[in-house]
């Protein structure tokens, strides 16, 4: 029987060795370890010998055994990869195709930069805050010192609400300035904030649309100074426009500041040589600022001997041109699918 | 305002270089917003005489001349003009010179004659006015000087953004004194000097001023025996150059003295006024007045009016009258220099939509001090240009003297709002350069000229913008006290937004005004909030919903070839607020809306992948669903919805207990046709401040199950109206406590489960948070589940 379990052995290499597929490799387990395999047969006339014999040959077989098993395990390995190589030299796919699905959407040009400044602010500690956008003329004009026939009403050309009796009017907001007084009102110093929102004038043309978004910002303490609010724009103008950009600050005039300046950065495009965009200034006006007119704190409840503040003013749109290379205002609001799918 | 830098160059020394002069301006708060050279087209065009002209032997309408350009040979040059004659000074463009008009001049030949450059007319040089023909010029021109020289265009002039404060820079002289301020440059004043005739000019008018708080001050001087005709070259250059139109020496005169001093001057032929009294007064009951434009203007109780005793002639500070202008005949000048309330010439002027080089002037405050400096000025000139006599001394009323004001400046508190020491020695040298006068112990008198200035900070302004603001330190502010809060309503929009572009949303920006048709469409437009004074009917209206410029938006992508859009705008819409309009409460009740808009191929464009399926209802909601899941906002309820905005068969309400946070559907077909939208375009709503209200901004974390769960399915057949959520929420019910999830992951309705009805399949977890769930008691529970629900909602069940 030796001979026979040597034989099943070497027999059972040779087609071990020969096999190439998982279901080949399955069937030479199942035939010569099977329940009614081969070893098994053999096995089964080991009751006719002598008990040394048996245990003998019950080793033997054991071994036989154990050997098999190895042989088909590996084996198995063998075979697995062998798939997995034909499997690997398939066809490839044409990884030109585009992906699945529409993927993320886009957001609009001015809502990113509006959100980009006041996060700037943020990290200089400013609050955000917001008021409406109809608004009495009072809020608007008058507590900003800028009464009923002053010229500088016509800085502003103003939409009106219909029903609203003349002597108090309401207007759609001209600027976000109306929000420092209601900050004032409903806050005690020290304030800083900023507040953007939208704000109308009734202008139409290449660069000017009836409707368009402000950041305002206000800052008012103890002995605040103009070389802070120098600080703060010229930060923020390094954080917007970029850690090179310069500010140039020019005397101006604001009703509701007093100084007032307009403040230039270096122009974006040519870092300050000139060129068309800047009409070969090197300059680009970006803000308008100022100290806080002492009337308008008074309207606000402020003592203006006791504390002292800045503010600024920023057209949104015009950074976001600047900033996106876009070069018709208009098309901001006209929401063409193609527009804003480029941001 | 444009400023002749040869003007000024007058009253004061200019620096060399124009540009640092532009720049030390702009710098002061006089912005120089342009800077033209009108001489500077015209390099290589000379004055040059003609010596002869003989006809061209091959052209009829040519001409060929012998000209002298300067150089002492003569040239020949063909000619196709007529209107001159052999002697005459005209333009020669020489060869080589490039026209404004962009024409070369070369060597030529015309016609086969040569032609060594051009002889030109006024529109060849791009000057505005002139006949047809070649420009004629003054013969006492030297032979060869430059035309822009000869015709006084070799000036510069810079437009000049003078803001609203700044009446006083109005003027040559006004930006002189600037100028002056600014190099440390003596200023130059006119000096007029008036000869006088024995006649006192009081015995020919006399003024009365019924209205003193309107009419502060009106002087008047009598010019006799003047001869009307065109102003000498000098001057209608200079009007020419800041752009006022020459039209005779009187009228001339006041614009000149007008852009010198920037008070204006009116004058009237006193022969043509009734009688020797001037009465400012305002307008009685049913007045009128033709004004110098020919239009008759019916007048308004608070209209300033120059009259004589019978009948307006001015409209004060705004527009003289036709019946007192003066004419070719004029011969008896009176001249008008008033001080007139700013306000009463600003109402005046909106009131007659008419705004003049004057009414810009009154209405932002003029010098009253200045009055007799200028009219004599005004006389002076008038006398040297027109003859005549000027007769002796002023009518001057001047009911309440004006005082200037006086203003305290401490030199402590400059630093403190500039943040930079300046000495008090620096800040008066400033002030005194200004005009301002010290009058000790730190106080100062304002000059009557600067309407501007009337409190501390505005001197320290004055110091602050002619040192220059670059001189002041830049500095961040002083430290905070606390760390800035950031406004739950900002977190939450930016999370709103980051949900729609994740689901693959373009965010859109509108006009919160629309057109009163598009809020029709949704019936949304009663008791909308109307615009006064729109700039057309299209934004006329405050939107009560963003629907209506959402919609629109979609309608423009598919007439535009896009395929399918997803748009949504975060924005506010605006209705009336009960009792609004008063301070302390609030004008209108401003919504801030979260709105979408679906249209079109779901992928966006059609797909290899064959996904071209057209978005449907279930986009919309799960739209909706991702933008509560930014906000952790679980267990909102979708219900039916009738509404004008949505098809009655896809519409619900968006609810979380009995709150409303918004709603989502198809687009109503009337909408849509009312619209000109395509089909198929969805839309949801939400309320983006009730979404912040129920917003769990830190949700909270459960701790996991870390036993395996066990999947079964249940299918039941429900009638068609019963909705799948209130199947769902049985099964759950029932399930408890071994179920912890339902989801429906099949409908079916069709032949197989009969009319009127529906296959409902859900499947159901089943997981215990503490031990391994056995199969049998899955299966027991599974089998005593679907018996339960079956009981409850009495459908056949499938599994």
């Amino acid at each position: 029987m030796n001979e026979r379990l040597a034989a099943l052995a070497a027999a059972a290499n040779t087609e071990l060795e020969k096999a190439v597929s998982p279901e080949s490799v399955e069937a030479l387990r199942v035939k010569y370890l099977g329940k009614k395999g081969e070893l098994a047969a053999i096995l089964g006339g080991m009751g006719k010998l002598a008990p040394d014999e048996r245990r003998a040959l019950g080793e033997k077989a054991n071994a036989v055994k154990a050997e098999l098993e190895t042989k088909i395990s590996g084996a198995i390995l063998r075979v697995q990869e062998l798939a997995l190589e034909v499997e690997l030299k398939g066809p490839r796919l044409d990884v030109t195709l585009p992906g699945r699905g529409r993927g993320s959407g886009h957001r609009h040009p001015v809502s990113q930069t509006l959100e980009d400044i006041c996060a700037v602010f943020a990290r200089l500690g400013f609050v955000v805050e917001q008021g409406p956008e109809i608004e009495l003329d009072w809020y608007n004009f008058e507590a900003l010192n800028v009464p009923a026939d002053h010229p500088a009403r016509d800085m502003q050309d103003t939409f009106y609400v219909e029903g609203f009796a003349l002597e108090s009017p309401v207007v759609l907001r001209t600027h976000t300035s109306p929000v420092q007084i209601r900050t004032m009102l409903s806050q005690k110093p020290p304030v800083r904030a900023v507040m953007p929102g939208r704000v109308y004038r009734k202008d139409s043309d290449q660069t000017h649309t009836p409707m368009f978004h402000q950041v305002e910002g206000l800052l008012v303490d103890t002995k605040v100074t103009f070389a802070e609010l120098k600080g703060t724009l010229d930060a923020f103008a390094k954080a917007f426009f970029g850690a090179k950009s310069k500010t140039r600050f020019r005397p101006s005039f604001f009703p509701f500041t007093e100084p007032s300046a307009e403040v230039d950065v270096s122009c974006v495009f040519c870092s300050g040589n000139g060129c068309r965009v800047c009409k070969q200034t090197g300059w680009l006006e970006v803000l308008g600022s100022g100290m806080v007119h002492p009337n308008v704190f008074r309207h606000a409840g402020y003592d203006p001997s006791q504390v002292t503040g800045f503010a600024f003013g920023m057209g949104v749109e015009r950074l976001a041109m600047l900033r996106y290379g876009i070069d018709d205002l208009r098309t901001m609001f006209e929401n063409d699918y193609r527009f804003v799918a480029q941001f | 305002m444009k400023l002749s830098l040869k003007w000024l160059a007058d009253y004061v020394v200019l620096p060399g270089s124009v540009d640092e002069l532009a720049q030390r301006l702009t710098m002061a708060g006089l912005e120089i917003e342009g800077v033209s050279r009108p001489g500077d087209g015209l390099r290589g065009v000379v004055v040059a005489q003609i010596l002869a002209s003989d006809k061209h032997p091959n052209a009829d309408k040519l001409s060929v001349t012998k000209i002298d350009d300067g150089s002492g040979t003569p040239i020949q040059v063909v000619c196709g003009a007529k209107n001159y004659k052999v002697g005459d000074k005209v333009p020669l463009a020489t060869v080589g010179t490039e026209l404004p008009g962009g024409m070369k001049i070369g060597k030529a030949q015309m016609r086969g004659v040569d032609s060594e450059g051009m002889l030109c007319s006024a529109k060849e040089l791009g000057l505005p006015e002139g006949e047809h023909g070649l420009l004629i010029l003054d013969p006492s021109l030297k032979v060869g000087a430059p035309i822009a020289g000869a015709l006084g265009l070799d000036d510069v002039i810079f437009e000049v953004n003078v803001t609203p404060n700044r009446s006083d820079a109005l003027s040559h002289l006004g930006i002189a004194r600037e100028v002056a301020t600014l190099l440390g440059a003596a200023l130059k004043r006119p000096d007029p000097k008036l000869t006088e005739s024995a006649t006192e000019a009081s015995t020919k008018v006399q003024i009365r001023i019924e209205d003193p708080e309107r009419c502060w001050r009106y002087v008047g001087r009598v010019v006799e025996g003047v001869i009307v005709k065109p102003s000498p070259k000098w001057m209608q250059e200079r009007l020419k150059a800041c752009g006022v139109r020459a039209i005779n020496n009187l009228v001339d005169v006041t614009n000149y003295v007008m852009l010198e001093y920037g008070q204006p001057l009116h004058a009237f032929d006193l022969d043509r006024i009734g009688g020797a009294q001037i009465v400012v007064r305002t307008a009685k009951a049913g007045e009128k007045l033709k004004t110098l434009d020919d239009k008759d203007r019916p007048l308004h109780a608070e209209d300033l009016l120059i009259c004589d005793e019978k009948s307006p002639l001015v409209l004060a500070g705004v527009m003289g009258g036709a019946s007192s202008e003066v004419t070719d005949k004029t011969t008896r000048v009176l001249l008008e220099c008033a001080t007139f309330q700013p306000t009463t010439v600003r109402r005046s002027a909106k009131r007659h939509g008419l705004h003049t080089e004057s009414s810009h002037r009154f209405e932002r405050g003029t010098d009253v001090s200045v009055a007799p400096e200028v009219i004599d000025r005004a006389a002076a000139l008038i006398a040297e240009v027109g003859g005549g006599t000027v007769l002796k001394g002023r009518v001057d009323a001047y009911p309440v003297k004006k005082e200037p004001r006086k203003v305290t400046l401490r030199i402590a508190r400059v630093a403190e709002l500039l943040g930079v020491e300046i000495s008090a020695d620096e800040c008066a040298k400033v002030l005194t350069a200004l005009g301002f006068k010290s009058l000790g112990q730190s106080s100062w008198e304002v000059p009557l000229a600067r309407v501007d200035v009337s409190i501390e900070e505005d001197l320290i302004e004055e110091i602050a913008r002619i040192r220059g603001f670059e001189s002041i330190p830049a500095a961040l502010p002083r430290g905070l006290s606390a760390l800035a809060p950031e406004r739950p309503w900002v977190t939450a929009e930016r999370r709103l937004r980051a949900a729609l572009s994740g689901a693959g949303f373009d965010e859109v920006v509108n006009y919160s005004f629309v057109a009163p048709a598009e809020l029709a469409a949704f019936q949304a437009e009663q008791g909308a909030i109307l615009v006064a004074n729109p700039l057309s009917v299209e934004q006329s209206v405050m939107r009560t919903m963003l629907f209506a410029s959402l919609v629109p938006n979609v309608a423009r992508s598919a007439r535009h070839q896009a395929q399918g859009v997803r748009f949504y705008e975060l924005a506010r819409s605006y209705r009336p607020h009960e009792g609004g309009g008063v301070k302390g409460k609030p004008v209108a009740s401003e919504v801030l809306e979260l709105s979408g808009a679906l249209w079109g191929l779901r992928d966006g464009a059609r797909s290899w992948t064959g996904a071209s399926a057209v978005v449907d209802f279930y986009d919309a909601r799960a739209a909706v669903d991702a933008v509560l899941e930014s906000l952790h906002i679980s267990g909102a309820k979708y219900e039916p919805l009738e509404s004008p905005w949505y098809h009655p068969r896809a519409a619900a309400t968006v609810k979380l207990g009995e709150r409303v946070l918004g709603t989502v559907g198809e687009l109503h077909p009337r909408a849509q046709k009312r619209l000109d939208a395509p089909g198929g375009v969805f839309l949801f709503q939400l309320d983006a401040m009730a979404l912040l209200a129920e917003a769990k901004l830190v949700p909270q974390a459960v701790t996991l199950s870390r036993f395996p769960s066990v999947l079964r399915d249940l299918a039941i057949v429900v009638p068609n109206e019963l909705p799948a959520e209130k199947v769902r929420l049985v099964i759950l019910e029932v399930g408890q406590p071994l179920v912890d999830e339902v989801t429906v992951f099949d409908v079916y309705a069709g032949p197989q489960v009969g009319e009127g009805k529906k296959n409902l399949a859900f499947a159901l977890r089943y997981r215990s948070p503490g031990r391994t769930l056995t199969d049998a008691e899955v299966a027991d529970a599974h089998q005593k589940i679907v018996a339960e629900v079956g009981r409850r909602l009495g459908g056949a069940l499938r599994s």
